[in-house]
């Protein structure tokens, strides 16, 4: 049952990743994209991680999301005569890139697969879910210096946006 | 309901780091009530700042401390970058002001970035953990976005951000995935603890997932240290930031990259060191080649800069690719003395240039070494040393990477690097040739001196000298730095 479920929600996600791409009209690109991101948070909630599922519901499907629609309405970018279609000339370095890692990443599973089942290793056992006390010791006992370290850098990156964002009166000549 | 305690920590590590953070955000406030047109009080803060710091930073030498669950560490190798980063960021305040001044973008916010930088920058080379290490690279890029887009009225500033901006979170990500991978291969991102259990693992070469994560960390680093292939945004982001800032980000943040890269592969990936030094004597060989090459052909001399910069980071990867203390400690000092050097020689670009980033050609060095004899001798000790000629310390700084290559048995890398930095000193003696043989032009006005600018000069020229005469002491501090790893 699990497994069906899973498949269902790969296919939904990579399928609106694929059209949130191909989608020529901003707008409906992120709304793909939301659906994407809503079935990757349920695998996620499939695999005992019920706290990256919810973060991913709140952060990505949520708040960036809203992030990203407000840039688009800010910029007046609805508009998708205006797009232009990317040259051959673009997309075939990508296309070959994507082709590598793609690749690689077969390969890395395959590998996996294969040592696994040299081993002939007993299925693993579904790991617990993860408590959110476990979670927030893990980050204020052994991670204190990068939650500081994050909130820090929130702030100069604040301050950089509005100094580069902010137009001097008369010129900048004063 | 029982609380998750908090382990008492010990901040003696991060000391500097605190008060470089206050510090900034200290003169974020004062800024507010200082009227514009005298934001340079800003910079005599911030540099009366840096010097405080260096003293803290100096106090740890040989008192290792561990820290934050060991996520940070206090020790030697971290001790000599700190006060690199410090002094490229003490000079770049210096040369600053004058410039900023004279391009009417001397906004307080300046200062603030600059010590915010060396914050994430110090944390990259004291990090013994990961996420440490990406956070600092996180905190110093994010502010040298800004400060590479810093003049917001001139065009090319605002492409430099740009670019920088893009091209950096793209090669963040690698970075990022790459750590990622190695975090699933090892199950921690401790460095001491990957190192540990990569150890224990019979072929690590094997395990695809470690050396796909290694590739990718290698690349995401390459980016920041702007080596070869990973380059492309250099000229562009070095011609279009303000002067100060350019030789701010071609000293620190290089030396940040390979701090961050010295301690990730000779601590926790020694055992791959067969797999990863091939890889970077093909990168060094690339770089210095490539960096040099290109450089030959530029008459903006700033863009010069920016490819020498690359060739540079070159001859560093060659003291790396080798792997070994006398390489690394090669590194720390060539670090050292490109800090002097270059921004030596940015700080008399910055002289000749005019309003509006004129007069950046090699052509407008004519006739210097007559109009003003005591600048050109400064410029000619900078580009002798940046071309590795005797007794400046870039000389001293390329025999040790050279020998260190040597000592491993790469010796056709040696020789590379040898004809490389033969042929970089064409570029390097032209602008002497333009400063002593040319004809000045007409219009030559000068721009007076100020006591900042005068006073980095001074250091800069001390600073490349006298490793050069005497190189025994610092090396000294070098090798001790080194030992940990």
């Amino acid at each position: 049952m699990e497994q069906i479920i899973f498949y269902i929600l790969a296919g939904v996600a990579v399928i609106g990743t694929i059209l949130a791409i191909t989608e020529k009209h901003p707008v409906h690109a992120i709304l793909y994209l939301v659906t994407s991101l809503f079935s990757i948070a349920v695998i996620f909630y499939l695999l005992t991680a019920p706290l990256v599922a919810a973060f991913e519901v709140i952060l990505y499907a949520g708040a960036i999301m809203v992030l990203f629609l407000f840039v688009i309405m800010m910029l007046d970018l609805g508009h998708p005569e205006k797009g232009i279609a990317p040259q051959w000339r673009q997309w075939l370095p990508a296309l070959a890139l994507a082709g590598v890692s793609i690749a690689s990443l077969a390969a890395v599973i395959v590998s996996r697969h294969a040592s696994a089942a040299a081993a002939a290793a007993p299925a693993p056992a579904p790991a617990p879910a993860l408590p959110i006390r476990e979670v927030a010791r893990h980050l204020f006992q052994d991670h204190g210096l990068a939650v500081e370290l994050v909130s820090l850098q929130l702030l100069f990156a604040l301050v950089g946006a509005l100094y580069l964002g902010k137009q001097s009166k008369g010129g900048e000549t004063k | 309901m029982d609380m998750i305690t908090i382990p008492a920590v010990n901040m003696t590590p991060i000391l500097p780091e605190i008060f470089l953070s206050v510090l900034a955000m200290a003169l974020l406030l004062i800024n507010v009530f200082i009227p514009s047109g005298q934001k340079s009080y800003l910079g005599y803060i911030s540099f009366v700042g840096v010097v405080a710091a260096g003293v803290l930073v100096g106090a740890g030498w040989g008192a290792p401390v561990e820290s934050f669950s060991g996520s940070v560490v206090q020790d030697n190798f971290a001790t000599f970058f700190k006060i690199i980063f410090l002094l490229s960021a003490g000079l770049a305040i210096l040369i600053s002001d004058q410039y900023m001044e004279r391009e009417g973008c001397n906004h307080g916010e300046l200062y603030p970035l600059i010590l915010f930088t060396v914050v994430g920058m110090m944390l990259m080379a004291a990090g013994t953990d990961l996420m440490t290490i990406f956070l600092g690279l996180e905190v110093m890029s994010v502010a040298l976005y800004v400060l590479a887009g810093f003049n917001r009225a001139n065009l090319k500033s605002n492409e430099a951000g740009l670019k920088y901006f893009l091209l950096g979170s793209f090669s963040t990500g690698f970075l990022l995935y790459g750590m990622a991978l190695t975090y699933g291969a090892t199950g921690t991102t401790r460095i001491a603890k990957i190192a540990a259990i990569v150890g224990q693992m019979t072929v690590p070469s094997a395990n695809i997932m470690l050396v796909a994560g290694m590739l990718l960390m290698l690349t995401g680093f390459a980016f920041k240290v702007a080596a070869a292939p990973f380059h492309m945004w250099t000229p562009d982001v070095y011609e279009g930031a303000p002067t100060p800032m350019t030789a701010f980000m071609s000293a620190g943040p290089k030396a940040a990259g390979f701090a961050a890269l010295l301690r990730i592969f000779l601590v926790a990936l020694p055992t791959l060191q067969v797999e990863w030094s091939q890889l970077l004597w093909v990168l060094a060989v690339l770089t210095m080649t490539v960096g040099n090459i290109t450089a030959l052909r530029q008459d903006n001399i700033k863009r010069m800069l920016a490819y020498s910069s690359i060739a540079h980071a070159g001859y560093a990867l060659v003291g790396f690719a080798a792997g070994n203390g006398t390489g690394a400690a090669g590194i720390l000092f060539y670090m050292l003395s490109y800090t002097f050097m270059n921004i030596g020689a940015f700080a008399v670009i910055i002289l000749i240039g005019k309003k509006g980033e004129a007069n950046g050609t090699v052509m407008d060095f004519a006739g210097l070494g007559f109009k003003q004899p005591a600048l050109a001798v400064a410029m000619s000790v900078f580009l002798f040393s940046l071309a590795g000629i005797p007794p400046t310390a870039g000389f001293i700084g390329k025999f040790y990477l050279f020998s260190s290559a040597v000592q491993k048995g790469y010796i056709w890398l040696a020789v590379i690097g040898v004809l490389n930095s033969a042929a970089s000193v064409y570029y390097y003696l032209r602008v002497m040739v333009y400063m002593y043989m040319k004809e000045p032009t007409e219009d030559f006005e000068w721009t007076r001196i100020t006591p900042p600018i005068a006073l980095s000069l001074l250091i800069s020229v001390a600073g490349t000298l006298i490793p050069g005469i005497v190189p025994s002491v610092i090396l000294q501090f070098a090798e001790q730095a080194v030992k940990l790893i």
